[in-house]
């Protein structure tokens, strides 16, 4: 029970990042329409641009204010750069079929992953002087990583205000209009174009904090990639164009694959843990393939 | 391609639908066969595997075309049924105890190139079920999960480890052999490509253009649309992943033959995302745009790669300060294939295919062209 527990609380604090970064994917698909497979490599630029600021900070600043000011100049980063590559790329491929748009963001992910390795190399790098301590902390019981409680915190955070700017801000209400009826927003007036670029610069952001955050648990390398692709199991269990989907999906995900690598490979040996999302999902597909609150769409001749 | 010159008329269905229907056409395509067949006499050897390497690529994304293309179900997953194509193949050569009479006789590798095609395929008519059910978004994560599931899981960690031999299988030279040819040589493994990919086109050519896949098409159009005109969806849909697998798993068990081993590496997601692309850029629901698409492909691979090196010699004999560019150059290499997928798709949304359609109409009329202007 002790282990159960142990995996499920983990498993809640790593499957808020993931939450945190499927929110970015829902958004951009939301409002745009856009499959995006390149949603690693944007985890991957944010916690390297975050690494790169943080190191350059910490010569003249204590520790922790030196890491807000870098998550903060990531965020930052991340929304010129999400602006650039709506402008550049994505922007062109409005109409185009799905699959040409998928592939395109498939050779943006290429591209991203080459300059990530131009700039900053293979090897993995970590957070020096570590941020958070290495202390756990014992939480109802349960031992904790200070660093899992602490990014549990920064996603929560972040996700309530991404919630909430889209729920009562002037912007966020265009990008809802835009996500429910593109036509009827764009007669009243809503700029879709700026919507779109306002969803890919907050996708950005959301996914610079997740890599930030989970370059912080494990050190930044490639594998912090992966997460773009678990995302997609995240976002068919909660649906695809619902952000509340995307938040419990996450934390769901998050939960099955610490349970999954908790008890399964000891049966399965080897990489059971990063394979079972993909198994659940296609069992979870199977039975609703609309995920928890997505939209079912309804077809005509 | 659908239209005739002037003066050319038909008088029974049977010379309508000849797959050569001019003089023309007939002179074009056995002069094209001529080529392919010529090829390893006009070029200078070492540039016969860009060729067999493009070969491997047409068969590959044949079936990719055949879903993408005339099915519309569109699979992300495609290296997974390659790879259980090449697995099935190089088992089979190496651990079954085959009799001496056959392995003289040089049947063995082509018994495994059938059962690899029908292993592949029945493995992707599994992943090809929940087409049933869904379409689109929710099929391209399903044929993802085939993927996730097939190669890093299943290849890596269990099938990897019979024998004991660590990660790949080395089928040692003179095993490869097809009756009385050991496939050993360049010459050899470009002429046993160029025959499997024109048996394979002339199956789906063929295949397209019956009932079979009239459905198809018919499905990719419109589904409820087909589904209310009696076209069993869910059969032909699974059928075409059956297909699609049967091709997967040919050209899997012909890359064996080509690389003398086989290794979880050479089955990555690239290169399904690859084969996608090579469609995409010859052109969706074209058999010659996947030609297009592979030589295209491989031609900048290719080039980037002459470049790369021929780049890092020059900084290394007049800049060796400069020595981390040589480190870092195959990153460059990647990111400028990435730019150019993303460039192709934006600035040429129909492939190349459609350009070769407008250049022949072009000529067509030469030198009374309409430019419709």
């Amino acid at each position: 029970m002790d282990l159960f527990l142990q995996l499920v609380v983990t498993g809640v604090m790593l499957g808020s990042i993931f939450a945190l970064v499927a929110l970015g994917w829902v958004l951009i698909y939301k409002c745009s329409g856009v499959l995006n497979l390149a949603m690693g490599e944007l985890t991957m630029i944010g916690g390297y641009v975050c690494l790169g600021l943080y190191q350059k900070f910490v010569t003249f600043m204590p520790v922790n204010t030196a890491f807000v000011i870098a998550l903060i100049g990531t965020m930052v980063v991340g929304l010129f750069l999400g602006l650039l590559t709506e402008r550049i790329f994505l922007r062109k491929m409005i109409g185009e079929p799905i699959l040409a748009v998928i592939m395109v963001t498939v050779g943006l992910s290429f591209f991203f992953k080459g300059m990530v390795f131009i700039i900053w190399d293979t090897d993995t790098q970590v957070f020096l002087p570590r941020i958070f301590s290495i202390e756990p902390i014992v939480l109802l019981g349960v031992t904790v990583g200070s660093v899992y409680l602490w990014s549990f915190v920064a996603a929560l955070v972040l996700m309530v205000v991404f919630v909430s700017f889209f729920k009562f801000t002037r912007w966020g209400l265009s990008m809802q209009a835009c996500a429910d009826d593109e036509m009827a927003a764009l007669s009243l007036g809503v700029s879709a174009k700026f919507v779109y670029a306002l969803a890919w610069a907050i996708a950005f952001m959301a996914a610079g904090v997740g890599g930030t955050l989970l370059g912080n648990i494990n050190g930044l390398n490639y594998s912090v990639s992966s997460l773009g692709l678990l995302v997609l199991p995240v976002v068919v269990f909660g649906g695809l164009n619902s952000i509340p989907g995307a938040i419990v999906g996450g934390i769901t995900i998050g939960i099955l694959q610490n349970l999954a690598g908790g008890y399964l490979d000891f049966y399965f040996p080897g990489g059971i843990k990063e394979i079972a999302p993909f198994i659940f999902m296609v069992i979870f597909l199977l039975f609703k393939p609309y995920g928890l609150w997505g939209w079912e769409r309804i077809e005509r001749v | 391609m659908s239209y005739l010159p002037c003066g050319q008329y038909f008088e029974s269905y049977f010379a309508d639908q000849k797959w050569w229907r001019t003089p023309f056409i007939k002179a074009k395509m056995i002069f094209m066969l001529v080529i392919v067949f010529a090829l390893p006499h006009l070029i200078a050897s070492e540039w016969l595997s860009v060729f067999y390497t493009i070969n491997y690529y047409i068969l590959a994304a044949l079936g990719v075309q055949l879903l993408v293309g005339y099915c519309g179900q569109i699979t992300l997953g495609h290296a997974a049924f390659v790879a259980v194509g090449g697995y099935t193949s190089a088992m089979m050569v190496l651990f079954i105890p085959w009799p001496t009479f056959m392995v003289d006789a040089g049947l063995v590798y082509p018994i495994s190139i059938i059962c690899a095609g029908f292993t592949a395929a029945i493995w992707s008519v599994l992943f090809g079920l929940p087409s049933a059910r869904v379409k689109g978004f929710y099929l391209i994560m399903t044929t993802m999960a085939a993927q996730w599931i097939t190669v890093p899981l299943v290849i890596t960690q269990y099938v990897s480890q019979i024998g004991g031999r660590g990660q790949s299988f080395s089928l040692p030279p003179g095993l490869i052999k097809i009756g009385p040819w050991t496939i050993d040589d360049d010459t050899k493994i470009y002429y046993f490509s160029a025959i499997l990919v024109l048996m394979c086109m002339v199956v789906m050519g063929n295949l397209l253009r019956s009932k079979i896949g009239r459905a198809w098409i018919a499905i990719r159009d419109n589904d409820i649309a087909a589904e209310t005109m009696g076209v069993n969806i869910v059969g032909y849909k699974l059928l075409a992943f059956f297909v699609a697998g049967f091709f997967a798993g040919i050209a899997g068990a012909f890359w064996i033959s080509a690389l003398f081993f086989v290794s979880p590496e050479h089955y990555e997601w690239f290169y399904s995302l690859l084969w996608v692309g090579i469609i995409l850029i010859g052109g969706v629901g074209s058999i010659q745009g996947i030609v297009f698409g592979s030589a295209f492909v491989v031609i900048i691979f290719k080039l980037l790669e002459m470049s790369v090196m021929g780049v890092s010699d020059f900084v290394m004999t007049s800049y060796p300060e400069l020595g981390w560019i040589t480190t870092k150059i195959i990153f460059f290499k990647e990111s400028a294939f990435g730019l150019a997928i993303i460039f192709f798709l934006i600035y040429e949304p129909n492939g190349l295919s459609y350009r070769y359609w407008q250049l022949k109409n072009y000529f067509n009329l030469w030198p009374f062209s309409y430019t419709g202007k």
